[in-house]
Formats: structure tokens, sequence, C-alpha cells
């Protein structure tokens, strides 16, 4: 009879079966989506992703302190997971190029912007408002030539929302710097 | 035979009843998981994280996520044994944990957050201040090129801190702070301590314009005075200023000439030593000073006995005021220039022997900056 009972709890216990496959299809997913870079372009998207995961990897040691398991839900809440997954895969992928663009468009504009300030500098009054004041203009293109040389460098590495970060610094002044330039002339009566 | 089935019904019945008892009974004598525990520990997890913990407050964070996975691996562990032998009390005591340090990790992470946010802001208005004092008050002072790149480079770093600011990024913002207040202030520093060290010579450029105003006054005759720090040569007639013309000095115009060829114009008293018209001069027309005198000289001596001059170095000469002047910067190689329609006021007015007095200013610093 004590046989009888083990036996039974044995084939009780072991009706549900964990579904390794689909969680490691679900973690792989998730590792996608990281490696995607889902973490920096959709931060909050890929938290609740690991969220859901996490809720998952509880409710299956749930099931398995059980008597009588059952992977039923586990199952679903893991296809939707995976579902989950890829769309967050997919969605980052364009967050990437939108960023990837907008750093392109701003990494244009500054080019742009630098090379109108390269050429109106020489035309500075030496001065008008004083060759300190030249100097301090040069300084600061130095400054924002090199800090959109390092959104470049970051651009070309990939790395395109650390670039955009960069650029939008380095635009704000340079775009500053224009202004100040083209006063400067428009005082001195300068045509540029 | 009845007999034998009548055993057989009695085992079958007390089977059914013991399947029937096994159900009932076994799962309930099953030790049971810390389910709740563990939710709320992912809850307050998963809060600390929206809170942005991670960054603001990582420690308690990480402390956080750590025991959580330790609570989990026990977990796994225990499900491992038999079933009636598990025990989750570790399990519960870790998400316990788990939940307490989340909790502490939103705490202070909003505290942090809003501290940092509070302190960028003054920081960023205090910064501003700095930016906007260095662009008023040393707009044209002559500042060394590393001066100059730390400025450049500081005031970047605050237009950084700024956009970061506006994203919601008080970390970023604050780093960024930062760096820029170590480079703005320092400049600053700098600059300011250079400013009162040129100032510190004011008493002494105070009685020389003042002894130049009393000889005006005294032979009833004209006097110049030059004030570098306004640009400006002033021209008194029996002790009072009848005219001001705008100036233009040496690019290295802050401090005494002490070299040749160091593009500075000198501070001292001095007498107009030579007139030239327009044929003479390649600078429409000029006044020749007599620097250096005996004073210039003596300090040219010293400063090469006592070795801060090389001995190669010569004083220099040929220190005018001329015209061509107007170019709105501080152009020359250490002399005056004046724009040509006010060389030929001055020209008129003076004469060979006509005191030219040139001071850093003529008013103190205090005076200077509030202007």
């Amino acid at each position: 009879m004590g046989l009888a009972a083990i036996a039974m709890v044995a084939v009780l216990s072991s009706c549900g079966k964990v579904p390794q496959a689909e969680i490691d299809a679900t973690n792989a997913a998730i590792e996608a989506a990281q490696a995607a870079e889902a973490n920096v372009y959709l931060p909050v998207e890929f938290t609740a992703l690991q969220d859901s995961m996490s809720a998952i990897n509880a409710e299956v040691e749930v099931q398995k302190s059980k008597l009588f398991k059952k992977f039923g839900p586990v199952k679903e809440d893991l296809a939707s997971t995976l579902a989950l997954a890829n769309e967050v895969a997919a969605n980052v992928a364009v967050k990437k190029e939108e960023v990837k663009k907008e750093a392109e468009g701003l990494l244009t504009s500054i080019k742009a912007v630098i090379a109108e300030n390269t050429k109106l500098i020489p035309k500075l009054p030496r001065g008008k408002e004083g060759a300190e004041v030249i100097e301090a203009i040069k300084a600061n293109m130095t400054t924002v030539q090199n800090s959109a040389a390092e959104a470049q460098a970051a651009y070309d590495k990939g790395a395109f929302m650390d670039a955009l970060n960069k650029i939008k610094a380095a635009n704000t002044t340079a775009n500053n710097l224009n202004a100040e330039i083209k006063e400067v002339l428009t005082k001195a009566r300068i045509r540029f | 035979m009845a007999k034998y089935r009548e055993i057989l019904i009695i085992a079958a019945s007390a089977a059914a009843l013991f399947i029937c008892l096994a159900v009932i009974i076994l799962p309930r004598l099953v030790p049971l998981p810390p389910v709740s525990e563990m939710g709320n520990a992912r809850k307050i997890l998963s809060d600390a994280l929206k809170e942005k913990s991670d960054r603001y407050s990582a420690g308690y964070f990480n402390e956080a996520v750590a025991f959580y996975d330790s609570a989990m691996i026990c977990w796994r562990t225990e499900n491992e044994r038999f079933i009636y032998s598990r025990d989750y009390g570790r399990v519960a005591d870790y998400a316990g944990l788990s939940a307490e340090r989340a909790a502490r990790a939103s705490e202070t992470s909003k505290i942090t957050r809003d501290s940092l946010k509070n302190e960028s802001d003054l920081k960023i208005k205090t910064l501003e201040g700095v930016v906007r004092e260095l662009n008023e008050r040393f707009f044209d002072y002559p500042l060394s090129p590393e001066v100059r790149a730390n400025i450049s480079r500081g005031k970047f770093l605050l237009t950084e801190a700024v956009i970061a600011f506006q994203d919601g990024d008080y970390l970023i913002a604050d780093n960024k702070l930062t760096e820029s207040e170590y480079l703005l202030a320092t400049s600053h520093e700098l600059a300011n301590d250079n400013l009162k060290r040129y100032f510190r010579s004011f008493p002494e450029w105070k009685r020389w314009a003042d002894s130049t105003i009393s000889v005006s006054r005294a032979n009833g005759d004209y006097s110049i005075i030059v004030d570098k720090f306004s640009r400006k040569v002033l021209v008194y007639l029996n002790g009072t200023k009848q005219s001001e013309y705008p100036a233009e000095l040496g690019r290295n115009w802050v401090g005494d000439k002490r070299v040749k060829g160091d593009k500075a114009t000198p501070e001292g008293m001095y007498k107009i030593i030579r007139k030239f018209n327009s044929d003479s001069t390649k600078y429409y027309k000029a006044l020749l000073l007599d620097y250096p005198n005996e004073e210039d000289t003596a300090s040219f001596v010293r400063a090469k006995a006592r070795g801060y001059l090389p001995q190669s170095a010569k004083i220099g000469g040929m220190i005018e005021i001329h015209g061509n002047g107007g170019k709105g910067a501080n152009w020359t190689e250490g002399c005056i220039a004046l724009t040509d329609r006010g060389m030929d006021s001055i020209f008129n007015m003076v004469k060979i022997g006509t005191p030219v007095t040139i001071v850093g200013s003529m008013y103190d610093l205090r005076h200077v900056l509030k202007r």
C-alpha cells in the first residue's frame, strides 16, 4: 500500500515538465535584444522584458515546488515574452536607425557650420573686437572641432547614442559661435 | 467465493479511501515556498529600477539584486530535493533582504536625484555667472592660450551639462559641472589674481597722474595721461580735462614694458622729445617719448643684474603716440596708436617737453570692476 502511495506521488508530481526549450528560446531572444543594445536605445522596454522573464523564472520555481505541477500558464507567459523580446529587438533596430539619422544630420550640420566659421574667422576685423576676441573665438572653435571629431569617432564605431549626446553640445556651441562671428562682422560692416 | 469477493471489495474500498486521503492530505504536507515574499521583492526591485536606483543608488541596488539572485538559487536548490524535505526558510530570508535593500535603494535614489538636481541647478546658475563675468571682464584682456583653452573647454562642458540636465540625467550633468567648475574657477581665479596683481601699482599710478595734472595746473599748459585699462588718452589743460581719445596699445598691454620686443606699453612719467610730421613717420604723425627714462634704465639694469632678464636683452625705445589707430585691437609694438583725426588734435596742442604719463588705470580696481 505504501509503495502504491509513493508511486502515485511520483506519477502525479511528474505530470508537468519544465518547458526548458521555451525558456531557452526566450532567454536567447532577450540576449539578442540586449546584443542589439535594447538597454541603450529602449531602456524602458528592455527593463519590462527583464521583469517579465524574472517573473516567469519565479513561476517556474513555484510550479516546481508543487506536488501537482502545471506549466501551461508559464508556457503562455513564455510565448508572450518571446514575442515581446522579438518586438523589442525589431523596435531597437528602428530606434537605432532614428538615432543614427539624427546624429548623422547633426554631424553634417556641424561640419557645415565649422566650415562656415573657418571661412569667416579670417574676415574678422583684427579688429573691431580685438585680437583677444579672435583668440577666444579660435579657442572655442578648437573645442568644437575636437568634440565633433570625438562624436564622429563614436558614430564610426556604431555608438550612435554616444555620438548624438556628444554632438548636441558641439552643435549648440558651433551655432552660438557662428552667431557671435556674424554679429562681429555685421557690426564691423564686413560682408560675409 | 463470496468471501473472496467480500475481501476484494473491502481491499478496493480501503485502497480507494487511502488514495482519496492521499490526494487530500499529501499536497497539504508539501512545504510552501515564499511566493508572495519573492513577488514582493521583485516588485520593489522593479520600482527601484524605475527610480534609476542602478545609477543613483548603485550600492543598495546591487545588493538587492544579489540577494534576489541568491533567493532564486536557494529556491532552485531546494526544489531539487525530495518534495517533503524542502526548506524555503533561506529563500524567504533572502527575499526579505532583497526587498529591504531595494526599498532603501529607491529611497536613496530619490533623495540623491533630487539633491543632484538642486545642486546642478545651482551650479549651472553659478557657472553661467562666472562665464558672464569672464566674458565681460576679460573680453579683451591678454590671457595665456592655456587659460583661453581652459575657459573654452569649461564653457563647452557647461553646455553639455545643461543638455544632460534638461534630459534629466543629473549624474552626467553633475560630472560635467564638476569638470567645468574646475576649469572655469581656476581660469577665473588666475585671471582675477593677474588683474589684482596688476592693480597693486595703482597707488603709484595715482601719484603719477595727480602729479601730471598738478604740473598742467602749475604751468597753465597741456599734459597728457594715457589710461591703459580704459584705452584712453586724456588731455589736460590748466589741470582740467579738455578731451579724451580712444587709444590702442601693444598686444601685451597689461604690465610694464620690461624688454625690447615684449609688445608691452611702458608705464611711467615721460615727456615728448620729438614731433614727427606725416613726411617723417609711417604712422601718419607721431610724438616720440623719452622712453627709457632714468627710472626705466635703472630697473632694467637691476633686472639684468639679478638674472631676471638675459644678458643679451635690450631695453628698447622709440615709444611714440602715433596715428593709424582705430583698428579696434591692441596691435602696436608698445606704442600708443590714435585715430588720425585724434592725432591731428593732439599734435596741434602739444610741444616738445609736454608731459606724457602712462598709467595702468586712473581708477582703482573696485571702480573698474563696477564699471
